[in-house]
């Protein structure tokens, strides 16, 4: 699907280049690029426009946590539990799941240490969205960056760096994890800013085990792109490689990175979840997958505990997924439903 | 003794565990809703003449299956005698495969477990003083293939347990390695190629007798010989790393299939005469022990009170989850049992120098507020410590308290205390460490942190990913060495304060955390074991309050009790207080 969505982009893009290159009057037919095109046919798209809306409230949650915790008077400090438990159980005193609603606590407050569930659910969104984010640009950026280098410059490059890429695919994801962050985590455990490290490399393994899809996707894109009139041209003109690679095969890639960042942050978030299930990832952080790991023990007793964080995850990576699909068919015709 | 589990996490604590003595408590005394648990004092009672058969448990019927769940838990990695000192493998092993020189029997009326013979006639002739013990073996005792069991095959099975290389999760390395001849010199049979073991001369046999010769007085041998190291292991037992895999029997069930972290299937042993066995039955015709499994599901099967649940047993449930839903489900077949384990605090001698500052973390520490955030139940699975030695224990005083009244959450006075040191609030730092994994402890390390910080403590906790029994013991780990409070859970593996306060508290033992060392202190230590057997309990005791008002060099934080859930159809359920577990000596199926 990508070669063709390239082909296209490519195509349009070369005659947009021969036109402005001729002198040709502007007006008439106007030139609309590939991207201009796609935004045009996912703005038509009303799913995709809800998931969108979706997405940005996520992000706008995250970006105003403190506020909102403010606004409802709630934060994520730990507070001394037994003054808020039930000594028998553990379970709150006020609010659910055996009394009523509770005012001071909108979305309940958590078994055994009394944290308060709203103020963890914010800030978990936080959490996710920033592991997300930062996994997605870290592994688009080496992705991208490797993909060109093979794609273009061939050769003995290109057989390395496709070793590496079909090395670390041959790396099963979850065990890799395992095995390395405790050893990454050992490693700095005196350290002060241990929290920030933490997140670090939760990042970084999250993207070193990602960017190979897209270091390949792009190689594969570059290597029928470079046989291109317009790039022979430029070859030809003795434009400086990284010229080549920044303007002229970097803008006809814009299609293929989209998409795959559109489908690469989703990813995150669950992978994120699913490690802190595992005991890898954000220990003692404040983050969805956290919770979901505690609260997996009181699926009966307490289950609101657990839907809280379960339905972040599970709206935000929908949403997610049904935008990123939604991106892809924009810039795919030929797959639109 | 090591009770592995993930409520080892209390307070980042290492559980070691016990096989000692503490209660009944069992489910017999306590009406269900009950949330205290019965201690039996004076619990060192022995029984030398105790013969065979043991008595009939009320109401007992034969045949059927039990079904034993021990879930989060991978159990032993092997069955050999000389290789187990976990809760859940020797009460399985000591009970239903393997026996040893004594044993425990459990007196129905009070609960107590009283030490019997085993394969022994009798507890064992110490001489003098206490260093050498003369064992006689029974007749009529068979291995599984009918062979006679010979005290030649005894006394290689202690000889076994010097080898604490092959047998590194044994309980030798605590008593066979300290109390036997040649401790720290003979490495055992195969470890030291040169010295074959008869010529070792730490057992010596003659005839169907067998003489242990200590190299420092022991006065406690006969309750160490009910360990199931202390037995038999045949002599053409092959490698040592091989007879774990599938041991010989010798008690009233043998091995049908062991797969390790899954499965053990237990049958009926023939061979085995109750005659000869003052404690044990066979009632059910087969047990199906089943190791790591998930325990939210155990705990399912165990609610759903029919079907599977019905002849099943559990080693544990979810405490903070269900403990409401076990109550009404089960009443009193939900066991609930006293330990002798106690968890500890322990500020590190060498740098937190002034008692009064001990003690404003003993009155800063949040102990219900960290119980509940381990998900224990304050008042029911851990109970408030006033001393070093667990309820229970021959010579402990239950009313003792360091400052007059039991030591509980005290910002205030923790203040007081800072004060009198000469730190003013925030001022005084405290470096501790928490097992990051276990989100249990991540959970009790932020209120214990947030509760010294209001009593006026600066705290600064290192997450680490190794046990932290581990980390605590290695002097030069990067962490270990930043820290001023350690932890540990500590359990007695027989009811004497021999197995617990010099393992603790004197100089260079491995789980003194604290680097306690006091000369005075010590002396006793070495003192008491060589005293008049009765007045050794007093002693212990007075040592204990001594320890605690004079020094308070530990923080006893709990002591921990243990639940069990029993199916419907399981009859003669009780609670093992020696090593808390299930009694399985006493069980069987209901029609």
């Amino acid at each position: 699907m990508s070669a063709d969505l390239a082909a296209e982009g490519a195509v349009e893009a070369a005659h947009e280049k021969d036109a402005s290159d001729s002198g040709l009057p502007q007006g008439g037919i106007a030139g609309k690029s590939p991207l201009q095109i796609a935004l045009g046919r996912l703005r038509r798209d009303w799913l995709a426009m809800i998931c969108l809306a979706i997405v940005v409230l996520f992000a706008l949650i995250a970006i105003f946590a403190p506020l909102i915790c403010k606004i409802f008077g709630v934060s994520t400090d730990t507070v001394l539990a037994s003054s808020y438990l039930d000594w028998r159980n553990g379970l709150p005193l006020k609010g659910p799941p055996l009394h009523g609603f509770d005012p001071n606590h909108p979305f309940g407050i958590a078994p055994k240490t009394a944290d308060d569930n709203l103020a963890w659910w914010v800030y978990g969104c936080r959490t996710s969205l920033e592991i997300a984010t930062m996994a997605t640009v870290v592994s688009t950026v080496i992705g991208v960056t490797l993909g060109l280098l093979a794609g273009f410059l061939g050769g003995i490059v290109d057989k390395v760096i496709s070793f590496f890429t079909d090395l670390f695919l041959t790396i099963p994801f979850i065990l890799a994890a395992l095995v390395l962050a405790p050893i990454i985590n050992q490693r700095f455990n005196t350290s002060s800013h241990y929290s920030q490290i933490q997140f670090w490399v939760l990042v970084a393994i999250l993207s070193f085990f990602y960017w190979m899809s897209i270091a390949r996707l792009v190689r594969g894109e570059v290597l029928s792109l470079r046989e291109r009139e317009f790039v022979q041209a430029a070859r030809v003109l003795g434009m400086p490689t990284r010229r080549i690679l920044f303007r002229e095969l970097l803008p006809n890639l814009t299609g293929p990175i989209i998409v795959s960042v559109s489908l690469a942050l989703p990813t995150f978030v669950s992978a994120e979840a699913g490690l802190a299930y595992l005991g890898i990832g954000l220990n003692g952080a404040v983050s969805w997958g956290q919770v979901i790991l505690k609260a997996s023990d009181y699926f009966d007793t307490y289950p609101l505990y657990l839907w809280e964080p379960l339905l972040g995850v599970v709206v935000l990576v929908l949403a997610l997924n049904l935008l990123g699909d939604a991106v892809r068919d924009a810039f795919d015709p030929k797959t639109r439903r | 003794m090591r009770r592995s589990k993930p409520l080892a996490a209390i307070a980042g604590v290492a559980l070691f565990a016990l096989a000692a003595c503490g209660s009944g408590g069992g489910s017999d005394e306590s009406p269900s809703g009950n949330d205290t648990f019965g201690v039996q004092k004076d619990v060192k009672d022995k029984d030398p003449s105790a013969k065979g058969p043991a008595p009939e448990v009320e109401g007992a019927q034969k045949g059927g299956t039990i079904t034993v769940y021990d879930p989060g838990d991978p159990g032993p990695p092997d069955l050999d005698p000389d290789n187990g000192w976990s809760v859940v493998g020797n009460s399985i092993e000591q009970a239903l495969l393997t026996r040893s020189l004594t044993q425990y029997r459990r007196d129905p009326e009070t609960g107590k477990m009283i030490l019997v013979p085993d394969l022994a006639t009798d507890l064992g002739t110490p001489n003098k003083d206490y260093t050498a013990w003369t064992f006689t073996i029974k007749d009529g005792v068979k291995w599984e293939n009918g062979k006679p069991v010979t005290a030649k095959e005894v006394a290689f099975g202690i000889a076994r347990s010097m080898d604490t290389e092959n047998f590194p999760m044994g309980v030798g390395q605590a008593y066979s390695q300290t109390y036997f001849k040649d401790a720290g010199k003979y490495k055992g049979p195969y470890s030291d190629k040169k010295t074959s073991w008869e010529k070792w001369g730490g057992v010596t046999v003659k005839g169907n007798s067998l003489t242990i010769h200590m190299s420092q007085t022991f006065p406690d041998m006969d309750f160490y010989a009910a360990f199931m190291a202390i037995g038999p292991v045949p002599l053409n037992a092959g490698p040592a790393s091989e007879y774990g895999k599938h041991p010989l029997a010798t008690g009233p069930y043998k091995i049908q299939s062991f797969d390790p972290e899954k499965q053990l299937v237990l049958v009926k042993n023939p061979e085995w005469d109750p005659k000869t066995d003052p404690a044990r039955h066979q009632y059910a015709d087969k047990w199906i022990i089943k190791f790591d499994t998930d325990q939210d599901k155990t705990d399912q099967i165990m609610l759903s009170n029919s079907g599977a649940g019905d002849t099943s047993l559990s080693f544990s449930i979810n405490t903070s989850a269900n403990l409401d839903k076990f109550k009404s489900t089960l009443g009193d077949r939900l066991i609930q049992q006293s330990s002798q384990c106690t968890s500890f605090w322990m500020p590190d001698y060498t740098k937190i120098k002034d008692i009064n500052v001990r003690k404003a973390i003993a009155y800063g520490y949040p102990y219900a507020d960290a119980w509940l955030a381990a998900g224990e139940v304050p008042n029911v699975t851990r109970v408030p410590a006033n001393t070093i030695m667990p309820p229970g224990m021959a010579g402990k005083d239950e009313d003792f308290q360091v400052d007059g009244k039991q030591i509980t959450y005290d910002p205030a006075k923790a203040k007081e205390l800072l004060d009198k040191a000469g730190y003013a609030p925030g001022e005084y730092k405290l470096y501790a460490a928490y097992y990051e994994p276990d989100p249990l402890a991540v959970a009790t390390m932020k209120q214990v942190k947030k509760g010294l910080e209001q009593a006026g403590f600066d705290v600064t906790y290192y997450p680490i990913q190794d046990s932290p029994s581990t980390v605590y013991g290695d002097a030069n780990n990067k962490v270990n060495k930043k820290l001023n409070i350690r932890a540990v859970g500590w359990c007695s593996d027989w009811p004497s304060a021999l197995t617990f306060i010099p393992p603790l508290l004197q100089t260079g033992q491995y789980y003194n955390f604290e680097k306690f060392s006091e000369k005075a202190v010590d002396d006793q230590i070495k003192k008491i074991p060589s005293m008049p057997l009765e007045d050794q309990p007093d002693a212990w005791g007075d040592l204990d309050k001594k320890i605690m008002t004079d020094y308070f060099p530990v923080i006893p934080l709990s002591y921990n009790n243990y639940l069990f859930p029993m199916g419907k159809k399981i009859g003669g359920y009780s609670g093992d207080g020696e090593i808390a577990a299930p009694n399985f000596k006493d069980l069987y199926v209901t029609k």
